[in-house]
């Protein structure tokens, strides 16, 4: 593990490097103080009945209506794993999730580390 | 004078402790804190029994209420939950007693006094919650107070139900109460039952009778306490409720502390506003520094002209059920939890309207920020040691489906239809599946009430009650399924029908950390039915499932397929309609699911063959569910490359998606976009 610190399901924070890392295959997605959503392949789901299915027909299904929300997935650019996904109307901003304190995580485990 | 919502805010929190209180905290011996603290909570299991057993609408029955002992200061000290929310809320009435009538020579405080309250302009969720509230003395000092409360589902507004879409402003929503002495000498004033029983013409036996049951479940909780304050002393009370919310304000802080600081976001979407699909916007920003977190909810869509707004301490009450049933879920169910947090909610904003504003719909409209809070938390406890407390939202559909009008006995009746409310599916988590059919979103504990129980209660038939196929939100986890009902007015010729239930155009339910939402919730219903003809020959095509219900049309009548969300309106006898729960999200990438847990799956009719194929990439012989493990490890190879090759680097992507917006209509009340600023005054009559 060395210096990583896994943060989310699919996430490692390189400590040292400073770095978002894939925790699947470490691959090297971007600055830590960034939005790690930026550091990923992007994919907008805009037809959402080939994840709901289409059991149902017209505007009322299991599907979210396509003029109201839309799925933004987020894959690793190594290993294509799904790290996260939002559904948003189209076009409304990512989101920010995670902005962690890098100087206080650094100072949290590094030191531990070298102890 | 009514308190102000800032105030109502602070009062969730714990006070300083008195000199008096630290002092009594020495009379606990060692041993002392866990025995009592046991004993409070038997206390409260038993009061809790009390009100199930004595009272009559449907929530109250599915067990989706609160007993709780607060200090004499209005603090929350410990509670039977059920219902977390109203545990929070209870002490702000308190505080308000305390504060204004204690003293009043025209109202005072004595032993055997009663009091009542409906309104959250005073500390209450909306107008439907209804609290009693009972203060506890001991050798003629003030040393508790005890509460009940539970959803009544008749306000005697302009519509049944309590909770009326079309209502503007509050002077819509029916009766609404400041705390009042309601009762003296351990007895309710009859000239006051009746006036609210009158208020409830829809209703009055549900009114009559539950407002009892509140008072019987409140009086025992009040007569043990006197007893045990009869045993160790007024003193060692004092010391003991003290102690309690101390533990659980240093277990918190503790907790918190060991998190990594950090901002943490989540935003989600409800598509209700009035009567109408519209578009508005939840966001939260959680912040973590040190031992506190700050929830602030700017960014959230402004207030309207509707009944889907809650006052500050309303979101925060519901947003703690989180905190109390997952977070901090193995400390005391106490004001001490909220010791550490502070809460941003701007002036304007659906969650702190006008005072005039209506809120009848508080708790549904709260269910957006109670997944925000479940993600953002979940974010937050990741990297910790309550990793294992990680989850996706639950279902938050609250499925507000109500009946009313005369049932079978010719008794006016306006009520819940608690099943689909007490089956949502849990959210997916870190190491498991989301419980299937969980619970009531603000009531992890609830329970539906037996079909047959409420067959007898109301003038219907549930032809179906179970688990419904791919609701639960796809992911390595999934999401626990929400259920399917089928109804059909019966015993009489007509009955009235309304739903509040959200999610047909866009869930308000998230996954987590790749795990999918769950499906929406389209409406179904059947009018001019053959059902009764073919119920008495005894067809073998009658439906067992919604789907199958509107594919195959085994029964003959007019179908129609539309919003779960449904204005008050009149279904005939024999007239049908489905009620789904929303199930909850999923947790990861749902290639990732073990292919065996999703033939596991597909066994137990939990997910379709199609839903195995097409979301999980899973190859089986579909004759004998035998999963082919080399196939299944090939199909899902290739899917991740397919990712790679169909996606966008970020730049490509924000150049293509910045050019979108939804159309203007659905943005009718969503503010300005995409930042949901106000863009208008909103005039009330
Ligand atoms: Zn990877």
């Amino acid at each position: 593990m060395g210096t990583k610190r896994q943060i989310t399901e699919y996430l490692d924070i390189d400590l040292e490097k400073e770095l978002w890392c894939c925790n699947r295959c470490g691959r090297e997605l971007i600055s830590a103080r960034e939005n790690y959503k930026k550091g990923c392949r992007v994919y907008v789901r805009k037809d959402l009945t080939t994840i709901y299915g289409s059991a149902l027909k017209g505007p009322f299904t299991f599907a979210p209506d396509p003029e109201w929300a839309m799925l933004v997935e987020f894959y690793c650019p190594g290993c294509g794993v799904m790290v996260e996904n939002e559904m948003l109307p189209p076009g409304h901003p990512v989101t920010y999730d995670i902005e962690l304190d890098i100087d206080e995580l650094k100072k949290k485990y590094l030191k531990a580390e070298k102890k | 004078m009514r308190p102000d919502p800032q105030k109502l805010l602070q009062w969730i929190k714990p006070n300083k402790p008195t000199e008096k209180e630290l002092e009594c905290l020495k009379l606990l011996q060692p041993g002392d804190y866990e025995i009592y603290t046991e004993k409070l909570n038997n206390f409260l299991l038993e009061s809790k029994e009390v009100f199930l057993k004595l009272g009559v609408s449907s929530m109250l029955r599915s067990g989706d209420l609160v007993t709780g002992i607060y200090a004499p200061s209005g603090e929350m000290v410990a509670a039977w939950c059920g219902t977390y929310l109203h545990a929070v809320i209870g002490q702000l009435p308190i505080k308000y007693v305390a504060e204004t009538w204690l003293k009043d020579p025209t109202v005072g405080c004595k032993d055997g006094d009663i009091f009542y309250c409906s309104d959250p302009l005073y500390g209450g969720i909306h107008n439907c919650d209804q609290i009693v509230v009972m203060p506890v003395f001991n050798e003629g000092e003030l040393i508790a107070w005890t509460n009940a409360a539970v959803h009544q589902p008749e306000t005697g507004a302009c519509e049944p139900g309590g909770m009326p879409l079309t209502a503007k402003t509050r002077h819509d929503e029916g009766m609404l109460l400041s705390p009042i002495k309601i009762g003296e000498n351990f007895r309710l004033r009859e000239d006051l039952v009746e006036m609210c029983v009158n208020l409830m013409s829809r209703a009055p036996r549900m009114q009559a009778i539950d407002m009892r049951a509140r008072l019987s479940a409140a009086d025992r909780l009040r007569s043990r306490l006197v007893a045990l304050a009869k045993e160790k002393g007024n003193d060692f009370v004092k010391g003991l409720f003290r102690r309690i919310i101390i533990e659980a304000e240093e277990g918190t802080r503790r907790r918190i502390r060991e998190w990594n600081d950090g901002t943490y976001r989540a935003v989600t979407f409800m598509d209700i506003v009035g009567e109408k699909h519209r578009l508005v916007r939840n966001f939260l920003t959680l912040k973590k520094e040190g031992d506190t977190l700050t929830w602030d909810f700017t960014g959230t869509s402004p207030e309207t002209d509707s009944p889907q707004h809650c006052m500050p301490h309303g979101l925060a009450a519901n947003v703690a059920i989180h905190l109390m049933s997952y977070s901090f879920a193995d400390l005391p169910v106490s004001a001490g939890i909220f010791g550490p947090m502070d809460w941003k909610v701007p002036e304007g904003c659906m969650f702190n309207p006008h005072f005039e504003a209506a809120q009848s719909n508080s708790a549904p409209s709260c269910h957006g920020a109670m997944t925000l809070g479940t993600i953002c938390m979940s974010k937050l406890m990741f990297d910790s040691p309550q990793r294992e407390l990680v989850a996706a939202a639950i279902g938050n559909t609250g499925v507000g489906v109500l009946i009313s009008g005369v049932n079978q006995w010719g008794v006016p009746v306006a009520d819940f239809l608690a099943f689909g409310l007490n089956t949502e599916g849990h959210g997916a988590r870190s190491d498991m599946d989301g419980v299937d059919a969980f619970g009531f979103s603000h009531c992890p504990s609830g329970r539906a009430p037996d079909v047959e129980d409420i067959e007898n209660e109301f003038q219907f038939l549930n032809l179906v009650a179970k688990l419904s196929r791919d609701s639960g939100g796809f992911g390595k986890f999934r999401g626990g399924s929400g259920t399917e009902t089928i109804y059909a007015v019966n015993y009489v010729d007509y009955a009235l029908y309304n739903s509040h239930v959200k999610g047909s155009k866009i869930r308000n339910c998230l996954g987590l950390f790749g795990g999918y939402p769950p499906p929406t919730l389209p409406g179904i219903e059947v009018k001019h039915t053959n059902l009764w003809e073919k119920m008495k020959r005894g067809d073998k095509d009658i439906p067992t499932g919604a789907v199958q219900l509107i594919t195959e049309r085994a029964i003959k009548g007019d179908y129609e397929i539309s919003s779960i969300f449904k204005k008050v309106h009149v279904m005939e006898n024999g007239d049908m309609w489905v009620v789904f729960s929303g199930g909850g999200g999923g947790y990861g990438d749902a290639l990732e699911r073990d292919p065996r847990a999703v033939i596991e799956d597909l066994k137990k009719q939990a997910i379709s063959p199609w839903t195995a194929e097409n979301v999980y990439r899973v190859v089986y012989d579909p004759k004998t569910l035998d999963l082919d493990e080399e196939e299944t490890i090939a199909f899902r190879r290739k899917e991740r490359e397919d990712r790679i090759s169909r996606s966008l680097t970020w730049d490509e992507f924000q150049k293509e998606w910045s050019k979108l917006r939804p159309p203007e209509e659905v943005l009718e009340y969503y503010g300005s976009w995409p930042d949901g600023k106000k863009t208008r005054e909103i005039i009330r009559m």
